[in-house]
């Protein structure tokens, strides 16, 4: 048990899939402008680690080493496209601001490394874990990124107004603003770890 | 050599199969939410009017009849798009039969966050409203192109289909 809770929460902040490995930043920088939109990603991409981990663990053994990242990507551009299919029938508006990043997440890397470096060599129950530890610890430097950027480059939270007056930041919802918030972040966690 | 191509041809008919069972369930879904999100447009540009009827030609709707209550015609709404900064850019707009628009909404746009998107607010949008001459509408400081895209894409479609109108 508390090997599972260790496989989960490793994924949160010792493996923290952007701010410790650096895997997914693509999406992370371009959708991260408000945190709807964040949470969105967050959850879609933890949906589809969590399948293709546990379908890649299930057939692990089936799989020759030869073939296994074709098979892998296959496993896991079938989880995007439910997916994508679900988020298109019950909430478009989402749907049109991810927009290309949804069928993306299919080259994410956080998915395809999970599946290589974790889930073909473990159980299925540790990599039901893992696959959550990382979803959770994806989502939630998502939210953080886009809650940040959202506040300075709109002056909102979640759609709401939080500072009356406020005048945005303009670089904060572009891109290269996401870039200079992730360093500084990723920086100060570094600076973090080594106080420690 | 085989066995590999097998046992991937294996896991790829599973994952088609599974994939069809998912498109099937969502489909309907889909199109109800595209059919919503068109009523919600043609409502939001012609609140005048009560119902809206396609006019087709070779499948492809080139505009919508404005009817109110009483089947009457009060104008039509169209659809008109151009090219912005980043992309096409597309906005619905209602007509009144003496060729005023009644109102306008951007339904498609990939503008610039910040900049280009401010294409879709109300303040740029409502200028629109109750004009016949289009030339006066003020872009918005910083995305000119974005601005400019709607204008002359209202502009030019509003003149194509007046003339349609016209001929009936």
């Amino acid at each position: 048990m508390k090997k599972l809770l260790s496989e989960f929460f490793k994924g949160i902040i010792k493996e923290n899939p952007t701010f410790v490995l650096a895997l997914g930043l693509c999406p992370t920088l371009a959708v991260s402008v408000s945190v709807i939109n964040g949470i969105g990603m967050g959850v879609a991409a933890t949906f589809v680690l969590l399948g293709s981990n546990m379908i890649i663990a299930l057939i692990k053994n089936f799989i020759p080493a030869r073939i296994r990242i074709p098979c892998y990507i296959v496993v896991i551009a079938t989880f995007v496209t439910i997916a994508e299919l679900a988020m298109k029938a019950y909430s478009p508006i989402l749907d049109r601001a991810l927009g290309i990043y949804v069928p993306l997440i299919v080259v994410n890397c956080i998915v395809l490394g999970r599946a290589e470096a974790y889930a073909c060599k473990n159980s299925l129950v540790n990599s039901f874990m893992d696959g959550l530890g990382m979803g959770v610890g994806f989502t939630l430097a998502l939210i953080l990124i886009s809650g940040i950027r959202e506040f300075l480059g709109a002056g909102t939270i979640l759609g709401h107004t939080v500072v009356k007056g406020f005048e945005p930041v303009f670089v904060m919802g572009m891109p290269s603003g996401a870039l200079l918030l992730i360093g500084l972040l990723l920086g100060f966690f570094n600076l973090a770890k080594r106080r420690n | 050599m085989i066995k590999y191509g097998l046992i991937l041809a294996l896991i790829c008919i599973i994952a088609s199969g599974l994939l069809a069972c998912v498109n099937t369930l969502t489909k309907p879904l889909i199109i109800r939410q595209a059919q919503l999100e068109e009523e919600a447009s043609l409502k939001a540009v012609f609140p005048q009017a009560e119902t809206f009827q396609p006019i087709k030609k070779d499948e492809t709707i080139i505009y919508y009849q404005a009817l109110d209550k009483s089947g009457i015609r009060q104008g039509v709404v169209f659809k008109a798009s151009g090219k912005g900064y980043s992309g096409v850019v597309e906005a619905m707009a209602g007509m009144f039969e003496d060729g005023t628009i009644a109102a306008i909404k951007v339904v498609a746009q990939n503008e610039t966050p910040g900049l280009g998107s401010k294409i879709t607010e109300a303040r740029f949008l409502e200028q629109f409203s109750n004009k016949k001459d289009l030339s006066g509408i003020q872009a918005i400081s910083g995305a000119t192109i974005s601005s400019r895209a709607v204008i002359n894409a209202v502009k030019e479609k509003a003149a194509e289909i007046r003339g349609l109108i016209k001929n009936e």
